[in-house]
């Protein structure tokens, strides 16, 4: 049945675009807009997720050695670093490794060092975590062997930022389902001003004796190709935009991480194709229900 | 073809438009609905086709219990029935002939039956050289001769028909009566409701009519 007449509903769907452009405009472009809100804030939660992990994945425990370590101990040490449970990666860098970064960091003012003798900077060890949680339980850990002088991690910063993190979390997707919440029912709205506009013809169609979805389909169908319009019109001057935005942050903050890459922007656009068919399809759906008596 | 038992119709505004009605129409009779304006007369009518349902009592439709009928058939029952409405219900963005394949399109048939049915209606009517005009191009009576186009386009059992003759001359008010005597004489049931005392004197039809929601009289042939 649905197949069967699926070229009337089209040719319904499409008369009635015909019919009503500037209310079908007005519609698609509330809705646009609200899908630019809606994908304007994925696109920031992209990228500061994209920060926070960097953040996150910058914290580290730096373990400073005696300088009376021999190889053997140093060899030891590396072991039972590893092994510590939670610990990616313990990276060993060398006096003269240390020095040679200093120098590289302080770039052109190197000849302060040329009156320094011996290398003052001691070896170390740095240690990732795989989880920025256990960071402080390791590094306590670390603290109690032999041959470390000193261990250093961002004490606080860790809470705080996790903290942070989480609760940023939680606004976010608070936002975003009233976002949604409201794309729905702007959507379902507009579809009852146009469900009221064609009260006639549902009336008469009602009358002759058609059934309760035939009636629908068009409107449900309609209201799903405005969802869907608005979707990809939202995606294309999101897209527009995004880069140019990213070029001038990048140009202002180089160091900042941002998200270049087009498959994880992809995945936001399918978003917003997926949410507007759905918001299309279910505020129309229920507009359409209320209007239609049996 | 429709019977009432008993059939009591009170408003939600607690008007009682109809009181007590018992009727029995057959197959392929005209019938008049007389009466002043608020006697029920379109309550009547509305109670056949399930636009309401009644308060109290029974109505049958072609053995259907119409009053307990679910949702879901009352659609199958309407396009057993062609209604002709008192304030017409045309679609004035859409041409003749798109107002009566509106409807035909509405029950899903085929786009073969559409153009013959079409055809034919407009063709009985005499508004096949109109096709392509707007509605509201057209006089009062070719605009209710279309009304009764859309009604019988689907070739219903019973055509229902609501003072079609209300605000017309006397030579097209009796241009329409000819064209439902007509459907009438292809076999299909016709209601009529009427205030033409005129038109329903001239055609000697029985007569059904209405005060205060009660039937106060039922003559075969009668006058107004
Ligand atoms: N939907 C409704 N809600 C409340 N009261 C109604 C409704 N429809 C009709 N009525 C009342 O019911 C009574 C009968 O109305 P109905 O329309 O059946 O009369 P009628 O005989 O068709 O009148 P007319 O000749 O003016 O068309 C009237 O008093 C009317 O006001
Ligand atoms: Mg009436």
């Amino acid at each position: 049945m649905i197949f069967e007449n699926m070229g009337f509903y089209f040719k319904e769907a499409l008369l009635s675009f015909r019919r009503n452009t500037l209310m079908c405009i007005a519609s698609v472009i509330s809705i646009t807009t609200i899908f630019i809100i809606i994908g304007i804030f994925l696109l920031i939660s992209l990228n500061f997720n994209l920060f926070l992990k960097n953040l996150e994945s910058q914290l580290e425990i730096i373990v400073y050695l005696k300088d009376d370590i021999s190889t053997a101990e140093l060899d030891n040490l590396k072991n039972s670093l590893t092994s510590i449970e939670g610990v990616k990666e313990a990276k060993f860098v060398s006096k003269e490794e240390a020095f040679q970064r200093l120098l590289k960091d302080l770039g052109g003012q190197k000849d302060i060092f040329s009156i320094v003798e011996e290398n003052p900077l001691p070896a170390s060890f740095e240690i990732k975590a795989n989880d920025p949680k256990m960071i402080e339980q390791i590094a306590h850990k670390v603290e109690k062997y032999k041959n470390v002088e000193e261990v250093e991690y961002g004490r606080g910063i860790v809470e705080r930022l996790l903290n942070f993190t989480s609760i940023f979390r939680v606004v976010g997707i608070s936002i975003l389902i009233l976002l949604i919440f409201a794309s729905i029912l702007i959507i379902s709205n507009i579809m009852k001003i146009t469900v009221y506009a064609r009260r006639d013809e549902i009336e008469i169609m009602s009358l002759v004796g058609a059934t309760r979805w035939f009636i629908k389909w068009p409107f449900i169908l309609e209201g799903f190709l405005q969802g869907i319009i608005s979707a990809i019109l939202s995606i294309l001057i999101l897209y527009k935009f995004y880069f140019v935005v990213i070029d001038k942050i990048h140009q202002i903050t180089p160091f900042l991480p941002v998200v270049w890459d087009k498959k994880e922007l992809l995945v936001i656009g399918l978003a917003l194709i997926v949410l507007g068919s759905l918001v299309g399809f279910l505020g129309s759906m229920f507009s359409v229900g209320k209007y239609i008596s049996e | 073809m429709i019977r009432m038992f008993h059939v009591h119709k009170i408003y939600p505004n607690r008007i009682i438009a109809l009181k007590d009605i018992n009727i029995h129409i057959k197959k392929g009779e005209f019938v008049f609905l007389v009466g002043p304006t608020g006697a029920g007369k379109s309550t009547f009518l509305k109670l056949i086709y399930r636009g309401i349902v009644p308060t109290k009592g029974q109505v049958i439709v072609d053995g259907i219990n119409v009053a307990r009928l679910k949702p879901k058939y009352v659609p199958y029952l309407r396009r057993n029935i062609g209604i002709v409405f008192q304030d017409f219900k045309l679609l004035f963005n859409r041409t003749v002939y798109e107002n009566v394949s509106f409807g035909l399109n509405a029950i899903g048939a085929t786009n073969l039956e559409i153009r013959q049915q079409v055809k034919k209606v407009l063709n009985l009517v005499g508004l096949e050289h109109k096709k392509r005009t707007k509605p509201h191009l057209l006089s009062g009576g070719e605009q209710q001769k279309l009304c009764i186009a859309r009604a019988i386009a689907n070739e219903p059992m019973i055509l229902l028909t609501d003072e079609p003759t209300g605000n017309l001359d006397p030579d097209t008010s009796w241009e329409i009566m000819q064209l439902l005597f007509h459907i009438n004489m292809r076999g299909t049931t016709v209601i009529m409701a009427s205030h033409d005392k005129l038109m329903v004197d001239k055609a000697r039809k029985r007569i059904i009519r209405l005060e205060q929601g009660r039937i106060v009289e039922d003559i075969q042939k009668g006058k107004f």
